[in-house]
């Protein structure tokens, strides 16, 4: 358990392991002796370890669903909800603005500057960055552009949607923590037979 | 025979060489035209015209239409090029396989004949048969390769490489379909007595087609995963615009209260963070060197001199008897002041008193002094006196306020 600790330590504090953000962490996670020895550890600590379906995000959640557990994870719900516009925004903006033909996808590396130089010149695009830049989500006081993206994508890291791998250099890599969130939508989509299609209909495919 | 052959040959020579240098001449406006789909014809002399529609490197598909490169052309281009856009498959092995027939049977009656001449040439135009076949696959399976590694880049949208990957698997089935025609019992009958036609037929042919036959295998592996991951691209991409679309139009929506479920969905059970902290401890002697070191290792706060200020000159603590002496009798002039308001029992203005009792203090010292009295009273006494401060703004420009007169009452009590 000892060569763990930096792993507990990261899982503890809420972060999400993925193949991006911690890739020797994730390997190991992927074990399935690492992973009783954990929940083993967990235990007094009411945690335990949670991945999503396919496998690709590790977190921690609650051993025991106490009141205080139900309490915090309704509040956490709260704030997902509220996220979910703003993020799916800043996906279709950031896929739009690119020219990319495909949604973001955990891996995918985004530069700034090149999101900045294509929001300038472009006044559509430039109105939505700034609608989506001072959604509470963001809450950017700014009006400048710069200063607004540079906002977004910290919050973005700071959510543990991004990943800086150089503080000095203004490049982020997607997460793991996106396909954790296209599972809430799919989830959510489901449960609430939503009318929010993901498969191109007949006429699309002719 | 032979000499109208070399002269057949010698003719043939000269006009594809001649042809083919036509090529090289026009070689700009030819790729401009198999860029553009059809060819300017200002570009070229009338003359130059007619010999490139007579070497059939250009042609009029129609009366109406520009002139264009022939199909034969554009594919050769599109071959030496990697333009996938253009580039053909062809996966027509039944045709090569009866030449291939032909071409034995031919060899075999030259040699019967004793004609080795002919039977030499037959096996030359053999050979190149099973070269072409080969090479056939060999072609089809390069341009699948380029179009799976670029991950089908040569079109733009995600639709259109689905389109392209399926057109691709269908090639693919075609070219496997095409293998399967070969029947290695009828190319060993084929051969059968004869080394050369063993070795090109059996081994050579066997041995290039089987590893043709495993890389259209595992092209087509990685066709279903790559179609596979458009797909899911796809799906992605819909989902995020069609739920943000959603959200967008029920700004109010609000789901369902999973977290207080009996079965709580795994997706919405995130603990919240706890950070381990320690602190130094000092129980383990071994580990004061350490800690002394860490400690010694603290950066200073550096202390920051200031300026000696000389302004409030009567809050300095001198033992000099003079000011003792003065700063006593102010605070009696001040005790004074405050007996007199409680005689008089109305309010009463400190700067008018200071002005009545012509006393000679400075009047800013005088209004310190019976703040700092107040400020000195018991809690009790404090509250039998109301305090008035008369105020004004210093300047315009920030909110100090200075006082400038103060204004003692004795509170009913």
């Amino acid at each position: 358990m000892l060569q763990h600790g930096p792993l507990l330590e990261r899982l503890l504090a809420g972060d999400f392991i993925c193949q991006i953000s911690d890739e020797d962490a994730f390997r190991h996670l992927g074990n399935e002796q690492t992973q009783q020895e954990i929940n083993h550890y967990l235990r007094p600590l009411n945690r335990r370890l949670v991945s999503n379906d396919d496998g690709s995000v590790f977190y921690l959640g609650y051993h025991e669903l106490t009141k205080e557990a139900r309490e915090h994870l309704s509040s956490q719900f709260a704030l997902t909800v509220q996220s979910l516009l703003p993020l799916l925004e800043w996906l279709q903006l950031v896929q739009e603005t690119l020219g990319r033909d495909s949604a973001l996808t955990a891996g995918d590396t985004i530069k700034l500057q090149e999101f900045v130089l294509r929001t300038e010149d472009n006044q559509s695009l430039r109105q939505r960055l700034n609608a989506l830049a001072s959604d509470r989500f963001f809450n950017s006081q700014s009006e400048q552009l710069d200063s607004q993206v540079k906002l977004i994508f910290r919050r973005l890291k700071e959510h543990g949607y991004l990943l800086q791998p150089h503080s000095e250099r203004q490049y982020y890599i997607v997460t793991g923590k996106i396909d954790h969130l296209l599972d809430v939508i799919r989830f959510i989509r489901d449960e609430e037979q939503l009318p929010v299609d993901d498969t191109p209909s007949q006429e699309a495919l002719l | 025979m032979a000499p109208l052959d070399s002269q057949l040959t010698s003719n043939l020579f000269s006009i594809g060489a001649e042809r083919l240098a036509l090529l090289g001449k026009h070689h700009k406006a030819l790729m401009q035209g198999y860029l553009d789909g059809q060819v300017d014809e200002t570009a070229f002399s009338e003359g130059a015209l007619k010999k490139l529609i007579a070497a059939r490197i250009l042609w009029r598909p129609d009366e109406q239409q520009p002139l264009a490169l022939r199909p034969l052309v554009s594919e050769l281009i599109a071959s030496m090029v990697a333009d996938e856009n253009r580039r053909q498959i062809n996966a027509d092995v039944a045709e090569k396989l009866e030449q291939i027939r032909n071409r034995v049977q031919a060899y075999r009656d030259a040699q019967y004949k004793g004609d080795y001449s002919v039977a030499e040439l037959q096996l030359q135009r053999l050979t190149e048969h099973v070269h072409d076949l080969s090479g056939q696959f060999e072609e089809a399976i390069d341009s699948l390769w380029h179009r799976l590694n670029s991950d089908f880049g040569f079109v733009s949208s995600l639709d259109d490489k689905i389109r392209e990957n399926e057109r691709a698997q269908k090639q693919l089935r075609r070219l496997l379909d095409g293998l399967d025609l070969l029947d290695f019992n009828e190319l060993i009958e084929l051969s059968e007595g004869n080394n050369h036609l063993r070795k090109l037929l059996v081994s050579q042919l066997q041995n290039q087609l089987s590893s043709h036959h495993s890389s259209l295998l595992e092209v087509q592996k990685r066709l279903v995963q790559l179609l596979a991951k458009f797909r899911q691209q796809q799906a992605r991409s819909m989902l995020i615009a069609n739920m943000a679309a959603f959200l967008r139009q029920h700004p109010k929506y609000q789901p369902a209260d999973y977290p207080n479920r009996s079965e709580l969905p795994s997706l919405f059970n995130q603990a919240a963070a706890i950070r381990p902290q320690a602190a130094i401890a000092l129980d383990k002697a071994s580990e004061r060197a350490v800690l002394a070191e860490l400690v010694r290792a603290l950066p200073r706060p550096s202390s920051i001199e200031l300026p000696e200020q000389h302004s409030a000159s009567f809050a300095e603590l001198l033992a000099d008897e003079e000011i003792t002496a003065r700063q006593q009798a102010l605070k009696t002039d001040v005790e004074n002041f405050y007996l007199r308001v409680i005689d008089q029992g109305g309010k009463l203005s400190a700067l008018d008193y200071l002005a009545q009792q012509q006393l000679s203090w400075d009047s800013e010292i005088w209004l310190y002094q019976i703040l700092a009295e107040y400020q000195a009273l018991p809690v009790e006494e404090k509250q039998m006196f109301a305090i008035r401060r008369e105020e004004a703004p210093a300047s315009a420009v920030n909110q100090l306020l200075l006082i400038r007169d103060i204004q003692i009452a004795l509170k009913a009590s």
